[in-house]
């Protein structure tokens, strides 16, 4: 067999366009990912959550405060939670991501469709619109938003830098027919807030332009490599909290001299 | 041989497409008062929009994702919230422009004042995008747009002193300070490299379905059809470096502009620059209008084009009626279109960045792009243009405040 896959959240899966896998119609962004516990208590990724609720907080400030406000106010329940598309039906994790089945219908494209669009002559809408079936509410333990850009301590106490990044391994419990879930196998850690590693700490090359990874890896230096197994706890507190201390860390750029790029 | 017809189509259109109020005024302006003195900012311009048009129209055929898609998946949802709100902001101001820009060339045709003009010019163009396929409209406006050459036949009528337009190449005239000068070097930068041109050729590319087969024909539209569209953007800043500059005569309105191709070539000159102005700036109208709709839908992931009935893109639909109507009603406020234009240029220098970065990275990276990454050549000038693009970016603003707009 061979090594499992690896992705990272942030870099191949949050923010991509996700589309139906028949017939490429687009369907949203991923806007969050859903974390559960598997039977073994490792955190996988469950579902992609999607539309303001999902997007909102991500966004944060006031912007990202209204958003979540508005789209509640204007929901039918009472405590509504992100559309969530299951982990399951999704069937390729490339450029985009491909689902297949029919996943439900935000309710701003309904609510435009019926009330603006459908009555232009010419829309190619038919008379009547059937009523989408009610969201079946399930939440997961949590959202993989709430690791990124947390603090992290070591067994020390002393502060190793912020999760940039969620490494995931496809070595889970299978989810359907085709895919093993993606299971949370690590955290890359950044000294500083400097925003995104864009993929350049990838491989012992990287992607060009030169000086365009030259200087998003000089203002990454000290990133370092956290396994699952490090961490101590990262739940309630806000930070989260490892059982080594910060000098047994594995460098970044370690990790990536060993292992093949994907 | 259809093959070859199809890609001289696509060329000619993309000389049709390239030239919009933008730049005609910024180039009609400049001549005026710099001569041929800036004549290496268009030249600066064409290659950068070449190649940025190039990597956006290379990952839309290869990957199908087009440019506002990344902006969000690579700057994440802050960074791009800020890059759509100013983009949008500018579209907003540049769709404006077009549909005043439209109106002001049936003025000049008619006699009735553009005002009036306004609605109709709004309505058709939203008609066009509702029913008109995609291909057939951005053909149509394109070829119209040609008739714009006729400021290159213009120029050659009026005779000008070839020797003293070479002259003004490397030497400003020195009635202008410096800052007005470099001001002046970023609109037309911002006039040449629109951020909405990349958003609308790339997501064109999704709609007309370019596969990995269109590479040599999405290239040729590129390399051949914009370095002809900037040629008719120095022709039309020579005609006004021929025209007015002797006289100190400023360019203020779009009447001014049209007025080489009368000397020049009388009443024919006159009609086919009417016609030309009005297509390139109705083309335009539709281009800006759609890209509105690409942006926002692209950056939270609706479904979006023409290639589906608007039923099945409704919010991007509503997202552009909501738009031109806006437009429509910020131009009917009686704001001097050309004015209106010379800002959304600045501003549009200032947004570049935020829209060409993400492009090069992605056109970097192999899980889009697989065997078709950038190259060591595109990497380089792709550098170098970044560096340009982050200075002009800092720059604009406060050259905007300290020579007041130009003045």
């Amino acid at each position: 067999m061979t090594a499992a896959r690896t992705l990272h959240a942030q870099l191949h899966l949050l923010d991509r366009q996700v589309v139906r896998a028949d017939d490429a119609r687009m369907v949203s962004k991923a806007d969050d990912l859903e974390l559960d516990y598997d039977r073994d208590g490792r955190l996988y990724v469950s579902a992609l959550l999607t539309g303001p609720l999902a997007l909102g907080p991500r966004i944060g400030g006031v912007i990202g405060r209204l958003m979540v406000a508005v789209t509640t106010l204007l929901r039918p329940e009472e405590d509504p939670a992100p559309r969530r598309i299951p982990m399951r039906l999704v069937t390729d994790i490339g450029s985009a991501l491909k689902v297949g089945g029919d996943p439900a219908e935000a309710a701003l494209e309904r609510w435009t469709r019926v009330h603006l669009i459908a009555p232009l002559p010419g829309s190619g809408a038919p008379a009547h619109d059937d009523e989408p079936p009610p969201d079946r509410q399930h939440r997961g333990a949590m959202r993989v938003s709430e690791l990124l850009g947390r603090t992290v301590t070591d067994a020390e106490g002393r502060v190793v830098g912020q999760v940039a990044d969620v490494r995931l391994s496809q070595d889970g419990h299978l989810l359907g027919p085709a895919a093993n879930a993606l299971r949370v196998s690590g955290l890359v850690v950044v000294p500083r807030n400097t925003g995104q590693l864009f993929g350049y700490e990838r491989g012992p090359g990287g992607a060009g332009p030169w000086l365009v990874r030259v200087v998003v890896r000089r203002l990454h230096r000290g990133s370092r490599h956290v396994t699952w197994d490090q961490v101590e706890s990262f739940a309630p507190s806000p930070e989260i909290r490892l059982r080594v201390p910060a000098s047994e860390l594995a460098d970044l750029r370690e990790l990536y001299s060993t292992l093949p790029s994907t | 041989m259809k093959k070859l017809l199809g890609v001289t189509l696509g060329i000619l259109t993309a000389i049709g497409g390239f030239v919009d109020i933008g730049d005609l005024v910024a180039n009609s302006l400049v001549g005026a008062r710099f001569g041929m003195s800036l004549a290496w900012v268009v030249i600066v311009g064409v290659v950068g929009i070449c190649l940025f048009a190039e990597m956006s129209g290379r990952i839309a055929a290869v990957s199908g994702r087009p440019v506002f898609d990344l902006v969000r998946e690579r700057l994440g949802p802050r960074t791009g919230l800020t890059n759509l709100l100013a983009s949008f902001a500018i579209n907003l101001l540049t769709l404006a422009a077009e549909i005043g820009g439209a109106a002001l060339a049936l003025e000049l045709a008619t006699g009735i004042d553009y005002l009036v003009w306004v609605p109709g010019v709004a309505l058709v163009a939203w008609l066009v995008i509702w029913r008109v396929r995609f291909s057939t409209m951005e053909r149509v406006f394109g070829l119209a747009g040609l008739a714009l050459i006729v400021f290159a036949v213009a120029l050659w009528q009026l005779g000008p002193d070839w020797g003293e337009l070479g002259r003004q190449l490397t030497s400003p005239p020195e009635s202008e300070g410096a800052p007005t000068y470099w001001y002046y070097a970023i609109a037309l930068l911002g006039a040449a490299m629109t951020p909405y041109e990349v958003f609308f050729f790339s997501s064109g590319g999704v709609e007309e379905r370019w596969t990995r087969r269109d590479l040599g024909e999405a290239r040729a539209n590129v390399f051949i059809g914009f370095p002809l569209g900037g040629f008719l953007s120095l022709a039309i800043a020579a005609c006004g470096a021929t025209l007015f500059l002797p006289h100190g005569i400023e360019v203020g309105s779009l009447g001014q502009m049209a007025l080489p191709a009368a000397v020049g070539l009388g009443q024919v000159g006159l009609v086919a620059v009417i016609f030309g102005v009005f297509a390139a700036t109705f083309g335009a109208t539709l281009e800006t209008a759609l890209s509105s709709g690409y942006t926002i839908s692209q950056y939270f992931g609706w479904q979006w084009g023409k290639f589906v009935r608007p039923r099945d893109a409704s919010r991007f639909h509503a997202t552009l009626l909501v738009t031109l109507i806006i437009a429509t009603a910020l131009i009917l406020t009686t704001i001097d279109p050309i004015k209106v234009t010379e800002y959304s240029l600045i501003f549009s220098a200032v947004a570049l960045p935020l829209t060409y970065l993400p492009v090069l990275m992605i056109a970097n990276d192999p899980d889009y792009m697989g065997v078709h990454v950038n190259g060591r050549f595109s990497n380089l000038l792709g550098t170098l243009y970044m560096i340009l693009l982050l200075v002009v970016s800092v720059a604009a603003i406060p050259l905007m405040i300290a020579t007041k707009a130009g003045q």
